[in-house]
């Protein structure tokens, strides 16, 4: 299946900003079933600086800074990626290593991918364990079950139980909050995820990227209308990182597009840096089209 | 002479350890044997103690504190620029043998060696991890390690520039490793301040020790940071990156930039600019190859570090990533200060180097492991408990100091996190001689090693800091604060050579430093512009004071004016302004004016913020400039205890200390500075301010006209105030006519307190800087402003000035031109201010946005 990704973001400020930097986690990344086979980066006004290079966990980075004035930045991504459905079912009935098995596992670190793995156990900046979100998690993830049964049911219990709300939480809020309060995005859904895993001592990753939209039957599908979406993932030994997609319940096959991964959002943020004068009343303006071609 | 030690015999020596040195017990003894003998490598030490005696070391203590003290060295100034600490030092140096030393060196540049390759192996293949020499979570846990900074592909055959090793002697007299520095490893410039404060009040004893040098070391600091951008040029631009002022070692930042003769730049000095680091200069943006750093890994950038940190310099890290900058140490090295590491040391060091440590280091336990946890806990008031990530907030538990509930605690807080503790074993450390209250005591000691990178492998520099505890029975600490500092003397056999420096390398320097950061010359402008505040501030109040008191009546109008024009001086308005009352009652607002530090526009607040701005250009400040501040601090402090009850029955008496400091720094600033950009900045604030005050002075003192007696009085005291009253009267007599007064004061080129003569000297500095390429056609505004100036105060009429306008009854031309004086000279120092100064505002953080689709 080939896909064109539209990503056009748009940094609007009150006065002219003189200077930004800037690292973006925006360009496309090759996995296991996808390729980027064509993109196109566009910056406005021209930075005078950029770079690309890849990141501690091996995502493209795109850095550049601005010297120019500018009450408008806009950075406009195109790319077309070519995706292989994942054959799951397979998998499914092999069966894989228990909850229990895996924590063993991980305890006695006997391989360099075990040990490696312990990255994705404990807390990063945006997630850090708890006994709350161990109890919350804990049934699902008992000893005797499946990893990947568990983390199906998980994504199911997920899905049943909180609320997509878009105006429940801000970039900042904490993933105990989102528990409390079972409403949140797809953000916050991986997080939650995530945290709840980690705090049952199994391994975790916040994978970031797009999905695919399909309009309600009969209707046209809006330009803009997509948007980048977020999930997880989980290690399962001789399967690799398995991904899931609380929000929607499902496990991601060729409709999700891939750009980045990392312990958490802050590994991967789209786009972070300063700027200097101008920002006290900035707007951003993110719009996402992913067709089918 | 008092008989305090003979290292002849075992039984005079029993005097010395009689009290308060007493042996120790459990504890290796620096200086004496198990028997009570003198050590061969101390007997100097002692013998010298012994023959200077208890007064004669007394006075070279004291002289030691005068030194440091002048010197500025100090440590944490807390935000008081009045009160700093000094430096503490002991002046008995800690004596290593040459012997000794060479197995130490060897062990050291082993060490260092292997903490640069465990940097290169955490930001590169980790191999450390992956087959499981280092538990990883220790590392992947750990806030110090940054993943911005994985694979940076660093120039340069060592990564790791400098390196600190804290160590202790166990009771055996075998030094051990107890922590390592690498972030931005701090004492090697107290160590040489030390050096250089004993060598100049013991220098027998220091030569005929032939005590190792220390300046090969600091050679090869400067030769290993030029040679750190090789790849990018062969004169390369440094500068030492400090956090600023309030650090705790700022002292030692300034020393440093001096002693190697790099600027010393504060984050919002420097500026990332098409991929590359710029220093604002006063000619404009100077390209920077090597940073040494003292600011901490996670402050360096705040694009990709922490973002709302106020020290760092936005886009440093791409600029690094991208080799087009060199930084000593490299971010990111934190990571290796984690005590974690040192138990598995041996394991690292034959993984990466496929050979023992030589140096040991301290027992540590790392209570990630379930077993070792479980031993620790068992055993608890044996250890030290340290967090596995150094912070400024982290503390160390000592287990046996600790109760049963103490003991508790410390269980529970390592059981909810035990990946996040280290226990070491508690080694009391070697007792040392010191020199305390008048007498021979002895104290626990920690010596601090530095090691710098070389082409050649690490060079040791041969003595290093030496820290004992600040009261008998207190514990060694870790950190610089709270501890009694030593110079280490690494005695030699023969005496060293001096090595020449080389010519090449002093003229690089000198270039470098004729350019300044911006920063520094907005605070020597801001300098003279405080202290000539204060100077007009406090000659008038005592004027005032010697009026007020004095044995002439001195009516309520000339009261009136006299109060008003103080108040209009310093700014703190409305005071006396049409405030009769107060006018009556002046004592306690004088007395506000001149103590309260709070209180903008008080002498006091001057003062202090004059201060401010020398601490902040400490770097530039010579020797005697610093002994005269010093002065100033002492002069401030007997003003606080003559005030301490509101105003004194004499209170000028205390001022004229002041008067004749500040004087003292001017005339400094005139004899003994060159005359640099720094000087011409300090200069031209003075002249402004100056300038201003007098146009102010005039104008509030001598636009209303009052009755003669009155009038003569008010002419009187502003000449006094401005030393002009004994030239006056010598010129005119006893005719105490405004218009007299105006010549003196307004137009008289000889009189150096006049306006004219403060506009002229501007107009000269003015010219002499620097001007940028695109200035436009004719005088550039500030020039213009100055000629006005002039022109306003050399056409004006004098008895036109004098003169009093019927219906406003006051000197109106008189105040009109005092007006637009001070107006033209405000604008003035605004122009300076935009063109030389910086002014960006700080960064901010862009918003980040959230992902937040649904299907």
């Amino acid at each position: 299946m080939k896909y064109r990704v539209r990503h056009l973001t748009e940094y609007k400020y009150g006065s002219a900003v003189t200077l930004c930097y800037n690292m973006a986690h925006l360009l496309p990344r090759d996995t296991l079933n996808q390729i980027c086979v064509n993109r196109r980066l566009h910056v406005t006004p021209t930075p005078i600086y950029q770079t690309e290079s890849e990141d501690y966990f091996g995502n493209p980075t795109y850095y550049f800074s601005i010297q120019e004035p500018h009450k408008k930045l806009i950075i406009d991504m195109e790319c077309v990626y070519d995706i292989t459905p994942l054959e799951r079912s397979q998998q499914l009935f092999l069966g894989s290593v228990t909850c229990g098995e895996l924590r063993q596992l991980l305890a006695a670190a006997e391989t360099p991918e075990l040990r490696m793995t312990k990255e994705y156990l404990m807390d990063s900046p945006l997630i850090h364990r708890s006994s709350d979100l161990a109890d919350y998690a804990a049934q699902t993830f008992d000893d005797t079950v499946p990893v990947l049964q568990a983390a199906l049911d998980f994504t199911q219990k997920i899905f049943n139980e909180f609320t997509f709300d878009p105006t429940a939480t801000s970039v900042s809020t904490p993933v105990e909050q989102v528990l409390l309060e079972k409403r949140g995005v797809c953000q916050d859904f991986a997080h939650l995820a995530i945290a709840c895993i980690r705090s049952v001592g199994l391994p975790a990753r916040y994978v970031s990227g797009y999905l695919e939209t399909l309009p309600p039957p009969g209707q046209e599908k809006l330009v803009g209308a997509d948007a980048s979406h977020a999930w997880f993932a989980i290690y399962i030994p001789d399967m690799g990182w398995v991904e899931f997609d609380p929000t929607n319940n499902l496990m991601p096959s060729d409709q999700h597009i891939v750009t980045a991964w990392g312990r958490d959002y802050s590994d991967v943020t789209p786009l972070q840096g300063v700027i200097f004068d101008g920002g006290e009343s900035q707007t951003i303006k993110v719009s996402v089209d992913v067709q089918r071609c | 002479m008092n008989s305090l030690v003979s290292t002849q015999t075992a039984a005079t020596s029993t005097s010395l350890l009689t009290s308060p040195y007493k042996q120790p017990v459990g504890a290796y003894d620096e200086a004496f044997t198990s028997n009570g003998a003198a050590r061969p490598h101390w007997q100097a030490i002692l013998e010298c103690i012994t023959s200077l005696g208890m007064q004669g070391m007394q006075d070279r203590h004291s002289r030691a504190q005068r030194i440091l003290r002048d010197d500025g060295a100090t440590f944490n100034l807390k935000n008081d620029p009045l009160s700093p600490s000094v430096w503490a030092l002991d002046i008995l140096p800690n004596a290593i043998t040459c012997a000794e030393w060479q197995h130490i060196e060897l062990a050291l540049q082993q060490r260092s060696t292997l903490f640069d390759l465990i940097f290169k192996d955490l930001y590169g293949e980790q191999r450390l991890l992956k087959e499981g020499i280092v538990p990883s979570e220790i590392i992947f846990a750990h806030p110090g390690f940054l993943r911005q900074c994985h694979n940076m592909n660093l120039p340069g055959i060592k990564h790791l520039t400098f390196h600190a090793v804290d160590m202790v002697r166990d009771q055996s007299g075998q030094f051990i490793a107890i922590g390592d520095r690498t972030q931005t490893p701090s004492g090697a410039g107290y160590a040489l301040e030390n050096r250089t404060v004993v060598s100049r009040i013991l220098p027998s004893l220091f030569r005929d020790s032939h005590t190792m040098r220390l300046a090969r070391f600091f050679q090869n600091v400067r030769d290993t940071l030029t040679n750190l951008a090789s790849h990018i040029t062969d004169s390369p631009r440094i500068v030492v990156l400090t956090p600023g002022a309030y650090s705790n070692t700022y002292f030692e930042h300034a020393y440093l930039s001096n002693h190697l003769g790099y600027p010393l730049v504060q984050g919002g000095d420097l500026t990332v600019r098409n991929g590359k680091v710029w220093m604002k200069s006063l000619t404009g943006l100077t390209q920077v190859d090597v940073i040494m750093r003292r600011l901490e890994d996670n402050y360096c950038d705040q694009a990709e570090l922490t973002s709302d940190a106020m020290l760092g310099v936005p886009g440093l890290l791409e600029v690094a990533r991208q080799g087009n900058v060199v930084i000593a140490n490299p971010i990111g090295s934190g990571i290796l200060e984690t005590p974690a590491l040192l138990s598995f040391l041996p394991q690292i060091s034959q993984c990466l180097m496929n050979e023992a440590p030589l140096l040991p280091s301290v027992e540590s336990r790392w209570c990630g492991d379930p077993e070792q946890l479980h031993y620790v806990l068992e055993h608890l008031a044996d250890f030290i408990i340290k967090p596995a990530h150094r912070s400024t907030q982290s503390k160390s538990l000592y287990g046996h100091t600790l109760d049963k509930e103490g003991l508790a605690n410390a269980k529970a807080t390592i059981l909810a996190n035990p990946t996040e503790y280290v226990a070491q074993t508690y080694i009391p450390g070697s007792m040392m001689p010191i020199w305390d209250k008048e007498q021979l005591s002895n104290r626990p000691c920690l010596l601090r090693a530095f090691t710098v990178a070389t082409d050649e492998g690490y060079c040791v520099m041969p003595g290093g800091l030496t820290r004992v505890a600040d009261f008998p029975g207190e514990d060694i600490v870790t950190n610089l604060s709270g501890s009694r500092s030593k110079d280490t003397w690494i005695l030699s056999d023969t005496p060293e050579l001096d090595r020449e420096v080389s010519v090449a390398t002093i003229q690089a320097v000198q270039a470098q430093q004729s350019n300044l950061p911006s920063r520094v010359i907005e605070n020597l402008f801001w300098f003279g512009r405080y202290a000539e505040r204060a100077e007009m501030g406090l000659r008038l109040m005592r004027t005032t004071f010697k009026q007020l008191n004095g044995i002439d009546h001195f009516p309520d109008e000339s009261r009136e004016v006299l109060l008003s024009a103080l108040s209009e001086i310093t700014g703190c308005l409305p005071g006396f302004v049409d405030n009769p009352e107060l006018t009556q009652q002046p004592n306690d607002e004088l007395a506000s004016l001149v103590i309260d530090g709070q209180r903008t526009g008080s002498i006091k607040a001057n003062l202090q913020l004059m201060l401010s701005c020398g601490e902040q250009v400490k770097e530039m400040l010579s020797a005697d400039t610093r002994i005269i501040l010093n002065e100033l601090r002492d002069h401030i402090h007997s003003l606080e205890r003559a005030y301490i009850n509101g105003l004194p029955a004499v209170p000028e008496e205390s001022l004229d200390g002041l008067v004749t400091t500040l004087l003292a720094l001017s005339g400094l600033s005139h004899e003994s500075m060159l005359r640099g950009m720094d000087w011409m900045f300090q200069e031209i604030g003075r002249r402004t301010e100056r300038a201003l005050l007098t146009a102010k002075l005039l104008k509030t003192t001598l636009s209303k006209p009052l009755p003669s007696l009155q009038q003569q009085q008010i002419l009187e005291s502003v000449l006094l105030s401005v030393e002009a009253l004994i030239s006056f009267r010598r010129r005119y007599r006893t005719q105490a006519r405004v218009s007299f007064g105006l010549d003196l004061l307004m137009i008289d080129r000889s009189n150096p307190r006049s306006l004219i003569y403060q506009v002229e000297q501007l107009r000269k500095y003015v010219n002499e800087l620097p001007h940028t390429q695109q200035a436009g056609l004719g005088l550039s505004p500030e020039n213009k402003l100055i000629i006005k100036s002039l022109n306003d105060i050399q056409l004006a009429d004098l008895e036109d000035l004098a003169q009093t306008e019927e219906s406003s009854q006051t000197r109106q031309n008189l105040e009109l031109l005092m007006t637009e004086i001070t107006d033209q000279l405000e604008q003035l120092t605004t122009i300076i201010s935009d063109k030389y100064f910086d002014h960006t505002a700080g960064p901010q953080q862009l918003i980040k946005s959230k992902w937040k689709n649904d299907v």
